[in-house]
């Protein structure tokens, strides 16, 4: 059997968690399916300095109270990844790992992104055994030690000079040249006052070398193209993050190459009732806050398109009147001038039909559902079902006769 | 289910004594890696019971054992059979890999 719900939210991030907030306090049927732990990258940042009304706060703990606003508003958690989707109806279909099916009348995506992996000969098979992603977890087995830390973003600059605590010294591969760092300025300006930091420019990572743990690396100069042997016994990466958008590469949803999900400033897809927010999709910010803002605008436009789902089901799938689907494009003038001449004839004989006007640039899926390729175009519908399509003549007697 | 501790003394008993066929995965509290992985553990554990034992050891608490097996960064999952060493795997392990994993450890 396949559980219904109204919204369902992937990815339990801060974007998620916030849109499930907001479903949840609308009454939405909301449901956020997870795979790791809750509060997604933000879970794994061990201080947040920016988060508005948090001077200073660990990620466990904003997300822990993320978590609960959500749940104190009646929102469903499932611990499982979603491996695949079936946006192509008006009920949404998504399926589990674990083979579990659900559907939902909106989706939202808030997968957020996962660290890149360079595949690099040895990164792989000395996982564990001194090649790291993680230095708060990590950190603290190099105590004494050298270790390389490749990448020079905020990440890398802030976790390098964490290590810094335990490693006898940290050699930062950067592939920019003499003083250039991707980081904010803060963290730059500490970094190069920390006297345990090193810098090796224009240069990145061919090799990491050893056979049981590492023992070094192999640097490449990016501008001479000469390389050269570092000994180290730690190499942690941070060489950005890609989306974890993967598994909806054939969802029909609009994904740019980078794997990023474009969205309006509604935090609509190409596809109607799919929304994309927080760091999978395209944006200026990736941050706490403004993954919170994202999540608020798709549960909202999410609840307003699922009210009008709702309203059409109700008053024009099940209304005792005719219904006159009546599709049009306000690009096309043709069609705003067949517009105008059906609903004065519908005006002038009686109360037999209803209009129903459907703009094409926003209701697809109903578009789609009538299979209407080019406006005008109209359906009669009576109690849902389709009776006729109209040849949309712009001859009044041609129309009416085909109606009265 | 959640997974039994081991402190350094009852490693020995369990894995050289005992010579259980078994996994012991060394974590630490504050990775989050860690925290993904652990429940899969805990999920896997009940389809093994008596064949497999599922352990964890607090990576914090037993340094020794840390350098015995060189270890350097948690989580990892070390196997055991017949009181020997028969691999380990790093980071963020999928569920499938450890079975595929525990299959060849009691197989051979
Ligand atoms: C080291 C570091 C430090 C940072 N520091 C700060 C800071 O100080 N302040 C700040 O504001 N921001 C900070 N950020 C950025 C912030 O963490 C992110 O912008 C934010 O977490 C994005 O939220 P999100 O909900 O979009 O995605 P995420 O937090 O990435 O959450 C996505 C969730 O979706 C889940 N998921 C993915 N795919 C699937 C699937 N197929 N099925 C089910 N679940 C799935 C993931 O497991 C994850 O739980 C930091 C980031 C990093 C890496």
């Amino acid at each position: 059997m396949v559980n219904s719900y109204d919204l369902i939210i992937i990815g339990g991030g801060p974007a998620g968690l916030s849109a499930a907030i907001y479903g949840g306090r609308a009454k939405l049927k909301t449901l956020v399916i997870n795979k790791g732990t809750i509060g997604g990258l933000a879970d794994t940042t061990r201080e947040i300095v920016n988060y508005p009304g948090y001077i200073q706060v660990s990620g466990p703990d904003l997300m822990k109270d993320f978590q609960k606003h959500a749940k104190h508003f009646n929102v469903e958690f499932l611990k499982e990844e979603v491996i695949s989707v079936d946006f192509s109806q008006e009920d949404k279909l998504i399926k589990t790992k674990k083979g579990k099916e659900f559907s939902a009348k909106a989706v939202i995506v808030a997968c957020g992104s996962e660290p890149r992996i360079l595949n690099i000969p040895g990164e792989k098979t000395l996982r564990g055994s001194g090649v790291a992603y993680c230095a708060t977890c990590d950190a603290e087995f190099f105590e004494g030690e050298d270790v390389v830390v490749v990448g020079s973003g905020d990440q890398a600059i802030e976790e390098g000079m964490y290590i810094t605590k335990f490693a006898r010294k940290v050699t930062v591969i950067v592939l920019h040249d003499e003083g250039i760092l991707d980081c904010n300025k803060v963290s730059a300006e500490r970094a190069f006052n920390n006297g345990k930091m090193e810098f090796i420019w224009n240069s990145t990572i061919e090799e990491v070398l050893g056979k049981e743990n590492v023992e070094g690396v192999k640097i490449k100069n990016i501008k001479t193209g000469t390389s050269s042997q570092l000994i180290c016994q730690g190499i942690f990466f941070f060489v950005g993050m890609i989306p974890s958008t993967h598994f909806l590469k054939d969802s029909g949803l609009e994904i740019e190459k980078s794997g990023y999900i474009p969205a309006n400033d509604r935090m609509e897809t190409n596809l109607e009732g799919i929304y994309a927010v927080g760091d999978n999709r395209v944006k200026y910010l990736r941050q706490v806050v403004s993954a919170a803002g994202d999540g608020a605008t798709a549960a909202v436009a999410a609840e307003r398109y699922i009210a009008e789902l709702k309203d059409f089901n109700a008053n024009i799938l099940k209304n005792d009147k005719k219904i006159l689907l009546l599709f049009f494009n306000v690009l096309i003038n043709e069609s705003l001038e067949f517009s105008t001449l059906l609903e004065r004839l519908i005006s002038e004989n009686g109360d037999e039909y209803k209009i129903f006007k459907v703009d094409m640039a926003t209701k697809k899926h109903l578009a789609g559902k009538y299979e209407i390729g080019k406006v005008p175009a109209v359906v009669v519908l009576d109690k849902g079902n389709v009776i006729k399509r109209l040849d949309c003549s712009m001859d009044k007697e041609k129309l009416k006769s085909q109606l009265f | 289910m959640s997974l039994q501790e081991l402190d350094a003394n009852r490693f020995e008993e369990i894995i050289y004594d005992n010579c259980e066929p078994c996994l012991v995965i060394f974590r630490r509290k504050t990775c989050h890696v860690c925290k993904e992985v652990v429940p899969i553990l805990e999920e896997l554990q009940p389809q093994y019971e008596g064949k497999f034992g599922f352990y964890y050891v607090d990576a914090e608490e037993v340094k020794s054992l840390l350098q015995r097996f060189s270890l350097k960064g948690v989580p990892q999952i070390l196997f055991f059979n017949e009181g020997e060493y028969r691999g380990k795997l790093a980071g963020k392990i999928e569920e499938e890999t450890i079975e595929e994993k525990i299959a060849e450890v009691l197989g051979a």
